[in-house]
């Protein structure tokens, strides 16, 4: 039976070799949606173009926009001379925000230790608008800080008030690539093993192969074994690729244990060989299975929590979110890699990977061997 | 020569209509991806699941830990007894955050009118604790000026100080849908187009088919036409769906002309389908197809600008962003979607597009004519 089934990974690894541009692209893919989601998956904006229409001309308004800038939230670029160029330039898209400080601004300031100016915001794109929206009040808070100081004289640091100590764990510098290569790994361990399988399978019934195979003394499940062997093996091999990188360019800290990493990593390559396997026996050609894949891996990519958090979305999506394998994967990796924490937390995670494992592969092979 | 094409296009719909899965599927995608997209993708987190660890127990700890429930931000679940006992809820992902307020806050606050707390945030995902960061100091800030009002006896109405009156443009509620759905059409147009030209044309080299299209007198050009045609319409019937749903279900107004934004859609197909035709004259299997169309695909959904603001990037990749078509289909879209301008404003976005359409497909069918001769 060993050898039965080796024999059919022989001829899938030629298959492979016969390939070399798929083979590149199996090995380069991960590295390119590493390099990508590393330095392209972040949020945090500075450095906004800002324009500004200053209608007042006093020391009083020079010292806001001053304020503005020092706050590296917002580069003034532009000095514009009317509320038409203003709006020109954030229609351009050239601005994002614009401050206008109206005639009088200074004056109000020094005769009634008040006044107010006026900020636009592009919101087309919301992470920047609310970090923008934020950023233009906490400048205007400080500098009423100052007045107060001023005005009053005392010292607003020496005041009555609650200290909060704000502690990050796990990811003290909040950076994104930490954030995202634990979840990577889990999605490169989902999602390619499974196009590679559906694949592979439905080749052969594309190209009527799969009848030849059925004639000879193989047994069904030796087929699927034999031919999943070499994909488990590539996919591992990605597995490590993307840690490596992860560790050494992105300076991804791994807390946990790695061998907990890869051996929960082997269970999640289960379930996607397991969901591969099925999509193959639903799928007549080729291009059924990439598409039926596609199909899958969105909901994948969203319900699962890899780019947004799950806690954010409605409760309909977030009951969805629990029959998706990957949820529980980038629990699983993130767990490991930024937490830190071993099996006595994420055991549930683990019986919930292993659950999907058994029902998708039984699935898998009972349509499989029917269909043969 | 008309009737030519007209046979190419009616034998690509059979092969589509035989085949009513991947039909299906072309349909239903962009609605699902609609649904999810304008569901799912939100980054404004409200109701963090978070803990108490209340060492205090007076009524001013009491005070906070209401404030810090009225804010919306943090949903104050669980109280526990010991640090460690939180530090295993956050590290199980039950919780987010943390609120430790120390044997002695009450008493301080009212000795000296000071007091200390820490927030424990989980820092996994930077954008969650980024809003958990700042939004544990505005509540704390706030607390903190009611109290030096009382102690100070100043009027909060009445305080010096500059004030920002924020108007936000174009999208004045800042709904993360009305930002994903205009840049979806870009999307989706690019995917559908680009994949399936690919897989049309690779299927039939793999299968030997395209020998005996070129024995007939079909011309090149008719034979590109003809399997794109097909393909250009359910892409623009996706075009439709998204259009109707998102007015219609997700509330999305479109502020410019659908006209334009139809006309200028027709010129970026130019690009899209170019890639297709491309992959096609490079790629030997269905599978290698797939992954040269990942290569456009998925830069093009990072750097040009979908989920994630350009402005964010290292500047080497925003350089690169410039090569890449989607970005100025996006800004487009966008302009007309949600910004309500026209071609005066978006006349540098059009012409690079129109550039880049011209190039590519004119290297894809001069590479396509070479490979059939």
């Amino acid at each position: 039976m060993i050898r039965r089934t080796l024999a059919i990974t022989r001829k899938e690894i030629i298959h492979i070799i016969r390939d070399p541009r798929s083979l590149t692209m199996m090995f380069l893919m991960p590295v390119m949606q590493l390099i990508l989601l590393g330095y392209t998956a972040t949020t945090d904006v500075e450095h906004l173009a800002t324009a500004v229409l200053d209608q007042d001309r006093t020391q009083q308004s020079r010292e806001l926009v001053d304020a503005y800038r020092a706050s590296n939230y917002f580069d003034i670029l532009y000095y514009v001379r009317s509320e038409e160029e203003l709006a020109r330039l954030i229609d351009e898209g050239q601005a994002k925000t614009g401050i206008i400080i109206p005639t009088g601004y200074g004056r109000s300031l020094t005769s009634e230790n008040q006044a107010s100016v006026a900020f636009i915001i592009d919101g087309s794109m919301p992470s920047v608008a609310t970090t923008a929206f934020s950023a233009a009040h906490t400048v205007a808070q400080a500098q009423s800080t100052k007045l107060i100081e001023k005005v009053y004289g005392i010292d607003v640091e020496a005041q009555p008030g609650i200290d909060v100590r704000p502690r990050v764990w796990y990811n003290p510098d909040m950076k994104s690539a930490s954030f995202m290569i634990p979840g990577l790994i889990a999605m490169i361990l989902q999602i390619q093993s499974s196009i590679f399988t559906a694949l592979s399978i439905a080749r052969e019934k594309e190209e009527g192969t799969i009848e030849q195979l059925i004639v000879t003394p193989l047994r069904s499940i030796e087929l699927i074994v034999g031919k999943v062997i070499p994909y488990i093996v590539v996919s591992l091999f990605n597995l490590i690729e993307v840690l490596l990188i992860g560790v050494i360019w992105f300076g991804v800290p791994i807390n946990g244990n790695v061998l907990l990493l890869l051996a929960l990593g082997l269970l999640a390559l289960l379930v996607s060989l397991g969901i591969g396997l099925f999509n193959s026996t639903i799928a007549g050609t080729q291009q059924e299975a990439i598409f039926l894949t596609f199909f899958l891996m969105l909901p994948f990519i969203f319900l699962s929590g890899f780019f947004f958090p799950l806690e954010a979305m409605p409760k309909v999506l977030q009951w969805i979110s629990y029959v998706i394998p990957l949820r529980y994967m980038i629990v699983i990796t993130r767990g490991i890699i930024l937490k830190g924490v071993g099996l006595s937390i994420l055991w549930d995670q683990a019986v919930a990977l292993a659950l999907f494992a058994i029902v998708m592969l039984a699935l898998a092979a009972v349509r499989f061997r029917k269909q043969l | 020569m008309s009737s030519r094409i007209f046979y190419v296009i009616y034998k690509e719909f059979i092969h589509i209509v035989r085949d009513p899965r991947t039909l299906a599927i072309m349909l239903v995608f962009p609605v699902m991806e609609l649904i999810l997209l304008g569901y799912a993708v939100t980054t404004d987190v409200e109701h963090l699941p978070a803990v108490v660890l209340d060492q205090d127990l007076t009524a001013q700890s009491r005070d906070l830990i209401e404030a810090y429930r009225a804010s919306n931000y943090f949903d104050l679940t669980r109280y526990v007894n010991s640090e460690e006992e939180l530090r295993r809820l956050v590290d199980k992902g039950q919780a987010r955050a943390g609120l430790i307020i120390p044997a002695g806050y009450g008493h301080d606050l009212k000795k000296e009118g000071k007091a200390q707390v820490s927030v424990v945030i989980d820092g996994t995902d930077p954008t969650v604790a980024t809003t958990a960061f700042s939004a544990a100091q505005t509540i704390a800030q706030a607390q903190s000026l009611e109290l030096a009002q009382e102690i100070m006896g100043l009027d909060p109405e009445n305080l010096p100080g500059v004030s920002v009156h924020t108007r936000v443009w174009y999208n004045p509620d800042m709904k993360s849908v009305n930002f994903m759905i205009p840049g979806l059409i870009g999307l989706i147009l690019q995917f559908l187009t680009t994949l399936f030209t690919a897989l049309a044309i690779v299927r039939e080299r793999e299968q030997g088919t395209i020998e005996q299209l070129i024995v007939t007198p079909i011309r090149p050009w008719e034979l590109i036409l003809g399997k794109v045609a097909p393909y250009v319409a359910i892409a623009f019937f996706a075009l439709g769906e998204i259009l109707v749903i998102g007015v219609f279900w997700f509330g999305v107004p479109i502020h410019g002309s659908v006209t334009l934004l139809l006309a200028l859609s027709v010129l970026f197909l130019l690009t899209t389908l170019g890639f297709g035709i491309l992959i096609s004259t490079i790629a030997r299997t269905q599978q290698e197809a797939m992954y040269l169309s990942f290569l456009t695909l998925i830069p093009a959904l990072f750097l040009g600008g979908f989920f994630f603001p350009l402005e964010a990037m290292p500047q080497v990749l925003q350089w690169i962003s410039y090569v890449v078509p989607l970005r100025y289909m996006l800004v487009i879209i966008r302009g007309i979607v949600l910004k309500g301008v026209g071609l005066r404003i978006l006349a540098g976005e059009v012409t690079a597009i129109a550039i880049f359409g011209i190039v590519i497909f004119s290297v894809a069918s001069r590479r396509f004519r070479k490979r059939l001769e």
